[in-house]
């Protein structure tokens, strides 16, 4: 369906060091994504994991925060997203230029999804808005969504649905859903298999995998499961904690 | 003494759910069908299976916390049917649960050393100096000596589950039922935890662990009981044996074979859709009635009419 852009790299994250009240928390982490392809970041608890992620993101909010490093979206531009981003105040500023990408160009699939939905919304309503923050046109949407819903394996019925009316996996494929409905070139997954059990596990794991792939996107996936990165990740990432 | 402490005879449990709307018929759903459970003391049992396989609501039975629709359950020889919940309340001191999140088990206000203390005093009968002493001693040996003063909020994971592991343990209770204790903690984090709730274990206590982390139960339990669609598909030891129900494999080693696609039958074998062994006369066997559990030897037995085949011939 889109075009063929695999290979193309989407994050190029040199030399991260992030400190917090006088610990080091990352000391110089490299990482890279590319399209169609899938990173996989991994750690004991506690090494970092979700922190680096939430620096590709933009969201720094640890004080100092980054003291070292460049992140760059080189499918974007070649523009050095960290440079002169340190300290609190830098870090509201990169939060702030972030802004516009969250969504758009990149999204993120939560690590517990039954509470990181809306309980609010109906999963129609959360996925329509998740298509409008990504600039799908109107006429697209409705096509889309149930494209989608078919895509993650979720019945037609479960878009009238509050995520209180669902049960945790049918949670999860919908938070996949929604960071997939924007059209993202690049989904940062924390840990989506968390409180799952074995089977669901994979089921999901291989659901997201296809569809970042079917897209062409790249995926950076948390994950502390051997068994699973073995299976899918392009390369790997292994932070060590506190160095 | 002697007897078991679990004892649990064709037990089933099915819900009323209401209906969509206050004038529709409410929904029959069956959780637990037809279980048979036997602890002994100092045995570690593991309830393993899918989300929605009956795994809690058969602990939850266990505990005298839900009413069974038929069959029995015993504790020490005494039956829960009949017994009034006060007097439940009382018999429930020696059987402890854990539960499966701490943040919502304590109490935000309340510090470890508080819980603890109170849990001894209100459910051990202690008085107030001896209870704080006793509740520190146990939260002091599972390694929380420095956080006796904390809220839980300050707490991490790993130090939220083991105050509700010392509040259990501080009653040396006679079985403790704990409902996946390591859900949502990472695999370094869960070996820790286990650690300390399996090696405090009263001696002559029993234990049931529900959990989907089959490493853990391969690791502790005495015995498995693998649990498909509120039936007890397998029992194991896994120390001796491998799987052998084709679901049992999936569920122990997940990629192990193509993905399932998760359809379960109404009649017959419930997993008769993503079975791979279930082919020509034995799948018309298998969609006509449920595959009873049949032994296999003292340690293992399994409800599955391809499986069980093999073995037998062997034996």
């Amino acid at each position: 369906m889109s075009v063929d852009v695999t290979g193309e790299q989407l994050v190029a994250l040199r030399g991260l060091t992030v400190e917090h009240r006088g610990r080091r928390l990352l000391d110089g982490v490299d990482l890279d994504v590319h399209a169609g392809r899938v990173t996989a970041l991994m750690g004991p608890s506690g090494s970092g994991k979700s922190l680096t992620a939430r620096v590709v993101l933009g969201c720094v909010d640890t004080n100092p925060g980054v003291t070292g490093g460049s992140l760059k979206y080189p499918a974007l531009s070649g523009r050095d997203w960290l440079d002169g981003r340190a300290g609190a105040r830098g870090a509201r500023r990169l939060l702030k230029e972030t802004r516009a990408l969250r969504g758009d160009f990149m999204t993120y699939a939560p690590q517990s999804a039954s509470s990181a939905l809306n309980p609010g919304r109906t999963l129609g309503r959360q996925l329509e808005l998740a298509m409008v923050r990504g600039g799908v046109p109107q006429e697209e949407r409705d096509v889309a969504l149930r494209t989608l819903l078919d895509e993650v394996g979720l019945p037609a019925r479960a878009l009238g649905a509050l995520p209180g009316e669902l049960s945790g996996g049918m949670c999860q494929r919908a938070a996949l859903a929604i960071a997939v409905a924007p059209r993202p070139r690049l989904v940062i997954a924390d840990e989506p298999e968390t409180g799952l059990d074995p089977v669901l596990t994979r089921v999901v794991t291989e659901l997201l995998l296809e569809l970042c792939l079917h897209r062409g996107c790249g995926l950076l996936l948390i994950s502390h499961r051997d068994e699973t990165v073995d299976r899918i990740a392009d390369n790997v990432v292994r932070l060590t904690g506190g160095h | 003494m002697g007897g078991p402490l679990v004892t649990v005879r064709g037990v089933e449990k099915t819900f009323q759910l209401p209906g969509a709307w206050p004038w529709s018929p409410s929904r029959a759903v069956p959780a637990v069908l037809g279980v048979n459970l036997e602890v002994a003391p100092g045995e570690i049992v593991a309830l393993v299976g899918q989300s929605g396989s009956g795994k809690t609501t058969l602990a939850r039975m266990v505990l005298g916390l839900e009413e069974p629709t038929a069959g029995s359950i015993a504790l020490e020889g005494q039956a829960w049917s009949g017994v009034p919940e006060k007097d439940r309340q009382a018999r429930r001191v020696k059987y402890q649960y854990v539960p499966q999140d701490p943040m919502s088990a304590l109490n935000p206000q309340q510090t470890p050393l508080e819980a603890v203390s109170e849990t001894l005093r209100a459910l051990g009968g202690l008085p107030a100096a001896e209870a704080r002493a006793g509740a520190r001693e146990v939260l002091v040996k599972l390694g929380l000596e420095a956080r006796l003063n904390a809220l839980p909020r300050d707490l991490s994971g790993g130090e939220q589950r083991r105050v509700t592991l010392a509040r259990v343990l501080a009653l040396e209770p006679r079985l403790i039922v704990a409902d996946e204790p390591t859900s949502g903690l990472e695999p370094d984090r869960r070996q820790a935890v286990l650690r300390d709730l399996f090696g405090n274990l009263p001696e002559a206590s029993g234990c049931i662990l529900v959990t989907h982390d089959m490493s853990a139960a391969r690791a502790w339990a005495h015995r498995a009981l693998v649990m498909l669609a509120g039936r007890v598909i397998e029992e194991i030891d896994l120390r001796a044996y491998e799987p052998v129900h084709p679901y049992a494999r999936l569920l122990f080693d997940p990629w192990s074979r193509p993905a399932p696609g998760g359809e379960l039958a109404e009649t017959g074998c419930p997993f008769l859709p993503d079975c791979p062994l279930a082919d020509g006369p034995l799948a018309e066997r298998c969609a006509a009635a449920v595959p009873p559990l049949s032994r296999l030897n003292d340690r293992h037995a399994v409800a599955c009419y391809g499986a069980e085949a093999p073995t037998v011939r062997d034996a």
